[in-house]
């Protein structure tokens, strides 16, 4: 049997209500599988930003806090490690290295972040261009940064807030130091693509702090002289390996210090995501599940408005089966199409965060549809391909020398 | 016309029906009906409304299964089928035509013809769409109108006898077929019954209209469920005799 052209012609009289039908299923399976999706590229754009980082020291408080400092570049408390624990940290040998995080000042939105040359060429692998700053007031830039290697400018005191724009040349808080760019980082989807990197010595010295050196010295990086280190909020420990990185974890977590795997804080972060996503996730298909349970209570009511089409088939000798896939073919239809729009909605949707997020963070979101949004529409689907026989099965078992003299 | 045309009559013996009413009691619908409709033969029902006459034809198409009677068609007792078989059988058997057409609006004049064939074919073969094209020729349907919605109602009413006739049935059951069209149109519709009759097929029609009655060579008429009179043109009730 073919229930096509009957369907068609369903379909056609009532393409509006149709056409809202699917619309309203693909709304809910865009939410669902936006929030799923959403949730796992947050997942894996922020290990990926943090896969670089082997271990965090920082003043005791919160890890969360501690690694937006580190990882996302933004530093919070305002606490900083005491300049003895800073200088006996940023020398200890049996790290791979020890870079130091300094910050407080930008570059038309852009945060200037005083490290260490080792760490830029641990997070970059290599550069993309130029080479490492060998001198404090040279500079190398993210992979997303404006900035051009050859170019210079003033960094202006301040922390960057979200699209700030100071610095340069007619901003009255920039310093007057002036830098050079002399290398371009490779893309590391963190927000350290957007940031400057200048020698800590030069973020020190632009406050006015001691330089970590003795006066008049132009050395960079370690030895650090603990008679001119001042503190800082956090440190980046390269652990050569395992070992001696939970020995380094266990000989800074103390009073005076706290040292973690950002892997730890992360995980306490996926639990929170995790809990959200359960949480929106069983609203959205709450929502799912009353959409689809009205859209078949609408179906009830249109498929009366048919009944003078689904009598007449019988009254030429169509057999109720054929009612049945007419009827069935309605409603799975509009529910198909309409999860088939949600899960590009969905991606669409996920996509767009992810470059809203990217572009507030710099974290670099790749959304995906994963097993679990294709499960969950599939779930929907079935669902909604189970609930559609029960307007069919209604309609089929009407009967006929009745429903001849009602309609 | 097919085989069992050529063989069978349909027939109505000792009919009763009744239907329940809006309180459950039931209502007498048909009482005692019997009749043979021939191959051949052009039947008239007629009545005042209510008197049963829908429902006679209804039960002769296997829509309405008489409490009480058979309705046979050759060797087959039409009534005591399930309700499986006689879908088919009617399928098979009668061609179907109504007073509102019942068409699908949406569907163009050709895609209405095939309807009926799609209810037991995936594919159609082409014998079958040359066959509907044949039948919305000799009706006069443009092919290329669009939705049947469009054509004038006299067209829309070919479209259907072009339906009726797509799968070759040896019966057409026609209610009210002329009612809702004017004159002219209704005159060709009445010719063209008469004129399937002829070809051998056994016509049954409900009508009040009095040209159709004329060219019937057999008058049911029917008051309170009954056949109140027996055809007064029984003896030339075969017209193609």
């Amino acid at each position: 049997m073919n229930p096509l052209p009957a369907l068609r012609a369903a379909l056609t009289r009532y393409r509006f209500s149709a056409l809202a039908f699917v619309l309203l299923v693909a709304a809910g399976v865009t939410l669902s599988v936006a929030i799923v999706s959403q949730e796992r590229a947050l997942r894996s754009g922020s290990a990926r930003a943090a896969d670089r980082f082997d271990m965090i020291v920082a003043p005791p408080g919160s890890r969360t806090d501690a690694l937006m400092t580190g990882v996302f570049l933004r530093p919070g408390s305002g606490q900083l490690l005491s300049p003895a624990l800073t200088a006996a940290l940023l020398n200890d040998g049996r790290a791979g290295f020890v870079s130091p995080l300094a910050f407080g000042d930008s570059y038309r939105g852009a945060p200037v972040v005083g490290v260490t040359a080792a760490l830029v060429e641990h997070l970059s692998g290599g550069l993309a261009e130029g080479r490492l700053f060998a001198a404090r007031h040279e500079a190398v830039v993210g992979a997303a940064s404006s900035l051009k290697v050859g170019d210079t400018f003033h960094p202006a005191h301040g922390v960057h807030h979200g699209g700030e724009e100071h610095g340069g040349k007619d901003d009255l808080n920039a310093h007057e130091a002036s830098l050079s760019v002399v290398g371009r980082m490779k893309a590391t989807g963190s927000p350290w693509d957007k940031a400057i990197t200048v020698p800590v010595e030069m973020v020190w010295s632009l406050h006015e702090l001691p330089a970590g050196h003795a006066p008049g010295s132009a050395q960079l990086g370690a030895p650090f002289d603990a008679a001119h280190t001042p503190g800082i909020p956090a440190a980046v420990v390269h652990t050569g390996n395992l070992a001696s990185a939970y020995k380094l974890r266990s000989a800074y977590n103390s009073k005076e210090s706290m040292a973690f795997f950002p892997a730890e804080a992360l995980v306490q972060l996926y639990a929170v995501l995790g809990d959200m996503r359960q949480l929106m996730s069983l609203l959205a298909l709450v929502t799912q599940a009353l959409v689809l349970l009205s859209i078949i209570a609408s179906v009830f009511i249109l498929f009366r408005l048919l009944m003078p089409q689904f009598v007449t088939l019988r009254a030429l000798g169509a057999p109720r089966r054929y009612v049945f896939a007419v009827a069935w073919g309605f409603t799975a239809l509009l529910v198909g199409l309409g999860v088939l729009l949600g899960l590009a909605g969905g991606y669409v949707l996920s996509f767009a965060i992810s470059s809203w997020l990217a572009h507030l963070t710099g974290v670099a979101l790749q959304p995906t549809l994963g097993e679990a949004e294709w499960l969950m529409a599939l779930a929907i689907l079935l669902v909604g391909l189970v609930l559609a026989s029960l307007p069919a099965w209604h309609m089929q078992r009407v009967p006929l020398a009745a429903a001849m003299k009602e309609y | 016309m097919s085989q069992d045309a050529a063989h069978a009559g349909l027939g109505a013996r000792a009919v009763h029906a009744f239907f329940p009413d809006a309180g459950g009691v039931p209502i007498r619908a048909l009482h005692d009906v019997s009749a043979r409709f021939l191959p051949g033969q052009l039947t008239a029902i007629v009545g005042p409304s209510g008197s049963g006459k829908s429902t006679l034809l209804h039960a002769l198409a296997g829509i309405v299964v008489p409490q009480q009677g058979e309705i046979v068609f050759g060797q087959t007792v039409v009534s005591s089928l399930g309700e499986r078989q006689r879908d088919a059988w009617r399928l098979a058997h009668c061609g179907m035509v109504f007073q509102d057409f019942r068409l699908i609006d949406e569907l163009d004049a050709l895609a209405n013809t095939l309807l009926p064939a799609q209810f037991q074919r995936a594919r159609l073969p082409a014998v079958l769409r040359e066959r509907a094209r044949e039948l919305l020729a000799l009706f006069d349907v443009p092919l290329r109108a669009g939705p049947v919605a469009r054509l004038s109602r006299g067209e829309q009413q070919r479209v259907a006898l072009a339906r009726a006739l797509l799968l070759d049935p040896p019966v057409i059951l026609a209610d009210e077929p002329t009612a809702s069209l004017d004159p002219d149109n209704g005159q060709r519709i009445a010719d063209e019954l008469r004129a399937m009759a002829q070809a051998g097929k056994t016509v049954v029609t409900v009508t009040h209209d009095d040209k159709l009655v004329a060219l019937a060579g057999q008058v049911l008429r029917m008051k309170s469920g009954q056949v109140m009179s027996p055809s007064p043109h029984t003896a030339a009730a075969t017209l193609s005799a």
